[in-house]
């Protein structure tokens, strides 16, 4: 007879994933095995005061191989990278981290907010998340400044080698991947 | 006399292009130049690009780097998110072999090497550690007497502490000395080491999250008194700045207006630079009550 | 003895089965017939367990019958039955030193299992290797030195004073060595100690008395142990007395000097909730009963020698170094408490309403800075809620990665006193787990929550805000097991803070050469079988100095280590192992190379600049052999031809 749903199953490949991705940036990313939940994070923690972000359960769900329930919470896009948890762990987890890499896998699964979405647009598109606008072109000129900035927006060839890389990364194929999982 | 490149990112430029003047004439007068780097692109924002896709983030970063080592200076910046991507980039990269042939791989292909010659440096460094309070002190002009400072941190120029390497996180004391170096006061308040909520993605992705935290900040600013806020991030700077109006809306009502400077630009006054040339009237948040303050 | 140098080895070689360890995987027959055929091999026999009797007697039969002047045994490792084989050689009339173990389990049958042929070959190496270093072996003589009955006890806190009284019941003669003023150490600040709620002054002091008035024990308080020379049994101690400035005999505890004394400090004994005067007792019923005078903070203006009605003043002592000679010494230096001013998260230092739990025994001690009334620091009022904040340092790998061990109880008991006097006040215990070990600890604890009503909140506490009006806390914590974060305000915060070793262990460290464990604590000789030993001969470790542990753990500690050190005076003598080095003095040009390399200070030099080595310090490492240019130092069983001779046979094919 088969358990209920609502029993989880652990998955031990999602705990090995967590380390195989996040070593590569962060060498330390294997201390979430010695987490005892303390709860210093989440006490720490200014989005989990406003919401239901818990960033401890995150850690354990990474600890017990729970994806689902770690990469399809809504919740997870709820921190803000303070870093005032993985300042404060007592066992030196690099708990934001640890959230950027889970997020990551996320999005490899195609899930990413809509508006993050967008965002990513803007910089393939222009090379900035923020882009100029005819306003600040404005300032910039009352200010004595070049009214366009010298980043890529006033250097076409550096443009071109940006989206060069983020072709080469496959950031582009990312993105439009999980804008077609998010309009589904 | 030192030299740095300066790295843009996207908000100084694209939106508070006054940070950009205030901050290089500032250090004009300390005789620091700050020569552009060009065709830079956003850093790439950590919170944002780091949580989607790492293996990109690092890449962009490492580009950005080497416009800055072809000039041979050292970074300087004026967002705690390019400094967050920029200095932990270089730090991953000057720390892992195996990271450099990788992105160096993808550099190739624009023509591009990652060498690890040039350090990041923040805007706060250069003003606290190379220029120090004391020199500060001796230029002012018009001090700020009377005038009560919110100082916010923001988090990435702290934190991790490992690898900023900026003193205690939990109690730090630079921006406070500047400001009593230019004869203001700062005042303690509640979550004073509290992010300002854009962080993260969560202002693009959850503005109003990203609100919700703003508004503890100020609330928590005027409780204790505050004149203005002063900050290190532009990111920090914006949320604050266009923060207020947002959330007015959402109010209905003109409720928040505290003034938002930039550590520079607060400085700036202070040593006698004009605010129009610091762009402090194209603030969302009218900074007209700070002013009165200062000039009075 | 059975053998004269120059005669020719004749060698046995003894081969065990063990059962089925050793027999089970390696061809034990194959090792006789290779054996008996090795150059000096006269006999080769095996037994199914060489330690038995039977297995004694067929060694001890060969060595008559066959003549034998070597023995070598194959067997286990030789950390078990060298000895055992030792004395077997020893009754059938050899020296005990001509015996040689080849481990042949811990080293081939056990780690190869799985390899039998390879494990067979390897233990014929073992066993080769053995018999040419046989060969070479000296008979060698154990040496006895003799032990004074007398033990120096450093630190005269509850461990100590255990370790003293016991002692001294012997019959032995202590000198016990107290830093400050008075003995009595932290219990001495306690209020109350778990489970028993039991006073801690009163019983705690009824000890002390009893070690003032003990004829066998000699109490130096207001000193320090500045040096130790010598070896188990003979070590010389210069202990500094500081002078008092007040004459212990003629001093009536009267008071009368302090309270004229016109000079406030802070009291350290109160945490510096209290002050004291230039001329005090560090707390009422300090042991001895002595005033003394900080001299740094004395003004001396003279006006306390004026009341002084037993004349007992006197500025013109001096520190004296006294000189003692004991055979054996107990280290009980005790614990400091982590002040966490660097967790600025907490606001310690900074917020006045936020103390530690030493602080909190003060507080509720009745002849504490408040006479045992608890108040908010700010207000001097009750207190109406309160915050127990557990694992401050502790379990932190930014301070200290270990548990402070008693911390949960204390505030368990804290909590539980606070509601005896306060029965309307909330108490909060903010914990990570909640360790409760001991005999009766886990029914206290059901009762601090039963009867008490203690509430316990599974989260470590994030942060502290202060709420700069009312000087009221807010404390910021996830309910780990509601899974919600929360924020509570509290009139006054007590943080269980990490134990660390005292100051003085370091120094101690030092003079005696001791190990310290990686928590920073001094090193037991071994953790589960030898916990009150050191590596130090005659030096012995008891109480909180060799780690956190509650007051019944301290004592049964010094009871453990009074034990050893009787054993060692008790006897009277101590064997030395003859693994000491020797100087060749020939040889040796005097360059003192070795002895800047020994761990041990056991390397002088003789009137001709020679090195000499004291073999009752030397332990045989062998560094001082390796490092000597001239080849001029050997240890006794390990020189250089027989390691030579060992090497050679390692890479030797086959037998002849």
């Amino acid at each position: 007879m088969e358990s209920s749903k609502l029993i989880k199953k652990f998955e031990a490949d999602f705990t090995q994933e967590v380390i195989d991705f996040g070593s590569k940036f962060f060498p330390e990313v294997e201390n979430f095995r010695a987490c005892i939940q303390c709860g210093t994070c989440t006490g720490s923690c200014p989005s989990g005061r406003e919401t239901a972000w818990r960033v401890r359960k995150l850690i354990r769900q990474v600890q017990l191989g729970l994806k689902e329930d770690a990469i399809r919470n809504d919740a997870l896009w709820n921190c803000t990278t303070c870093y005032t948890c993985q300042e404060r762990c007592p066992r030196l987890i690099p708990i934001t981290d640890i959230v950027r890499s889970v997020r990551n896998i996320a999005v490899y699964n195609g899930i990413m907010l809509p508006r993050h979405v967008q965002v990513a647009g803007l910089l393939i598109k222009y090379g900035h998340a923020v882009p100029i606008n005819d306003e600040t072109r404005e300032v910039r000129k009352e200010l004595g400044l070049d009214e366009t900035p010298p980043t890529v927006h006033a250097f076409p060839d550096a443009l071109g080698e940006v989206k060069k890389l983020l072709e080469d990364t496959g950031f582009i194929r990312l993105i439009e991947e999980a804008g077609r999982e998010g309009s589904k | 006399m030192s030299r740095y490149a300066y790295f843009l990112g996207c908000l100084t430029p694209n939106r508070y292009p006054g940070i950009e003047t205030a901050t290089i004439d500032l250090l004009r007068l300390f005789d620091i130049e700050v020569d552009y780097m060009k065709g830079t692109s956003c850093c790439p924002a950590p919170g944002v690009f780091g949580s989607f896709d790492l293996n990109t983030w690092i890449v962009i970063a490492a580009r950005n780097i080497t416009i800055a080592e072809d000039m041979g200076a050292d970074i300087t910046l004026t967002c705690n998110g390019c400094y967050a991507t920029l200095q932990e980039a270089d730090h991953m990269l000057k720390h892992n072999r195996e990271l450099v042939a990788d992105v160096n791989r993808r550099l190739a292909k624009v023509g591009r090497e990652y060498k690890g010659t040039v350090n990041v440096i923040h805007i706060m460094e250069i003003l606290y550690k190379e220029i120090g309070p004391e020199k500060i002190r001796d230029m002012v002009v018009q001090p700020l007497e009377g005038v009560k400072v919110a100082c916010h941190y923001g988090c990435h120029f702290l934190k991790p502490s490992d690898i900023r390497q900026q003193g205690n996180p939990e109690n730090p004391t630079m921006m406070e000395e500047l400001i009593e170096a230019i004869g203001a006061e700062p005042v303690e308040y509640r979550d004073k080491n509290m992010c300002c909520g854009a962080g993260g993605g969560v202002r693009a992705g959850k503005i109003d999250l990203a609100l919700d935290m703003t508004r503890r900040k100020i609330d928590a600013m005027m409780e204790a008194g505050a004149d203005c806020v002063v900050t290190p991030c532009v990111f920090c700077h914006f949320q604050f700045d266009v923060g207020q109006a947002e959330i007015n809306n959402r109010l209905g009502a003109e409720k928040y207006k505290l003034p938002v400077v930039f550590i520079t630009q607060l400085i700036g006054l202070a040593l006698g630079m004009s605010p129009r040339r610091m762009g402090l009237h194209r603030n969302r948040t009218q900074v007209k009550t700070l002013l009165d303050k200062v000039f009075a | 003895m059975g053998e004269k140098v120059g005669e020719e080895p004749r060698v046995g070689v003894f081969i065990c089965h063990c059962g089925t360890n050793i027999a089970g995987v390696i061809d034990v027959e194959e090792l006789v017939r290779y054996a008996s055929k090795l150059p000096g091999v006269v006999v080769a026999k095996d037994y199914r367990f060489m330690c038995s009797d039977p297995g004694q007697n067929l060694i001890k039969e060969s060595i008559r019958n066959f003549k034998l002047n070597r023995v070598v045994v194959a067997a286990c490792s030789p950390r078990l039955h060298e000895e055992t084989f030792r004395e077997t050689v020893r009754e059938a009339g050899l020296n005990p030193f001509l015996f040689e173990m080849a481990n042949i389990r811990e080293h081939s049958s056990w780690v190869h299992m799985w390899q039998p042929k390879e494990a067979t070959e390897k233990a014929k190496d073992l066993i080769r290797m053995a018999v040419a270093k046989a060969r070479d072996l000296e008979p060698l003589e154990v040496r006895k030195v003799p032990v004074k009955p007398s033990c120096l006890v450093i630190g005269g806190g509850i461990a100590g004073i255990s370790a003293a009284l016991d002692l001294a019941d012997a019959g032995f003669e202590v000198h016990l060595v107290e830093r400050t003023p008075s003995i009595g150490g932290h219990m001495a600040q306690l209020d109350k100690t778990f489970p028993t709620m039991d006073c801690s002054a009163c019983i705690l002091t009824p000890k002390m008395v009893m070690v003032s008035r003990h004829p066998n024990i000699k109490l130096h308080t207001y000193s320090e142990v500045v040096d130790v020379d010598g070896y188990v049994g003979n070590f010389k101690v210069k202990i500094l007395e500081k002078a008092k400035y007040v004459k212990d005999r003629e001093c009536t505890g009267c008071g009368l000097c302090a309270d004229v004394c016109p000079v406030h400090v802070p009291n350290e004994f109160e945490l510096g909730l209290g002050a004291r005067k230039a001329i005090y007792i560090p707390f009422p019923q300090a042991v001895p009963n002595t005033y003394v005078i900080d001299k740094e903070k004395c003004i001396e203006c003279g006006l306390c020698a004026q009341v002084c009605e037993a004349q007992a003043i006197d500025f013109n002592m001096k520190d004296k170094e006294v000189e003692v000679e004991v055979g054996t010494i107990i280290v009980a230096t005790g614990y400091d408490i982590f002040h966490p001013y660097e967790m600025q998260q907490y606001g310690y230092g900074k917020y006045e309403n936020v103390i530690t739990s030493l602080h909190m025994e003060r507080l509720l001690s009745a002849y504490g800075p408040t006479g045992g009334k608890v108040v908010v620091p700010s207000t001097g009022e009750k207190p109406k809620r309160i915050a127990f904040i557990q694992c401050v340092g502790s379990r932190d790998e930014h301070y200290f990665p270990y548990c402070s061990r008693v911390c949960c109880m204390y505030s368990l008991k804290h909590a539980r006193q606070i509601k005896e006097k306060y029965p309307d006040a909330e108490t909060y215990i903010f914990f990570i787990d909640m360790r409760a070990f001991g005999k009766g600890y886990e029914e206290f604890y059901e009762t601090a929550a039963k009867e008490y009503g203690v509430k316990c909140i599974r989260g470590k506490v994030a942060e502290i805000y202060e709420d700069p009006k009312t000087k009221k806390l807010i404390v910021r914590a996830e309910e780990t097991l509601l899974g919600d974060p929360i924020e509570m305000e509290f009139d006054l915060v007590v943080l269980a803070s990490a134990v660390k070793p005292s100051e003085t262990t370091d120094e101690i460290q030092r003079i005696l050469k001791l190990s310290k464990s990686p928590d920073g604590f001094l090193l037991e000789a071994h953790p589960k079988l030898r916990p009150v030993d050191t590596f130090a001969d005659g030096v012995f470790l008891a109480g909180m100095a060799q780690g956190p542990k509650d007051i019944p753990d301290a004592v049964s500690q010094a009871k453990g280590a009074a034990a050893g050190a009787a054993a060692l005076m008790g006897k009277g003598e101590v064997e030395i192992e003859p693994y000491y080095a020797v100087v060749n003095q020939e040889i040796c040009s005097g360059c003192k190379t070795c002895s800047g390399i020994c761990p041990y200070g056991a390397i002088s030099y003789n009137e001709e600049g020679k090195a000499e080595i004291n073999s009752v310090l030397c332990k045989g490492c062998g560094a001082c052999a390796a490092a000597c240019p001239s080849g001029a130092i050997e240890p006794n069983h390990f020189k250089f031809k027989q390691i030579l001779d060992t090497i050679i046979a390692a890479f030797q094919e086959e037998a002849m």
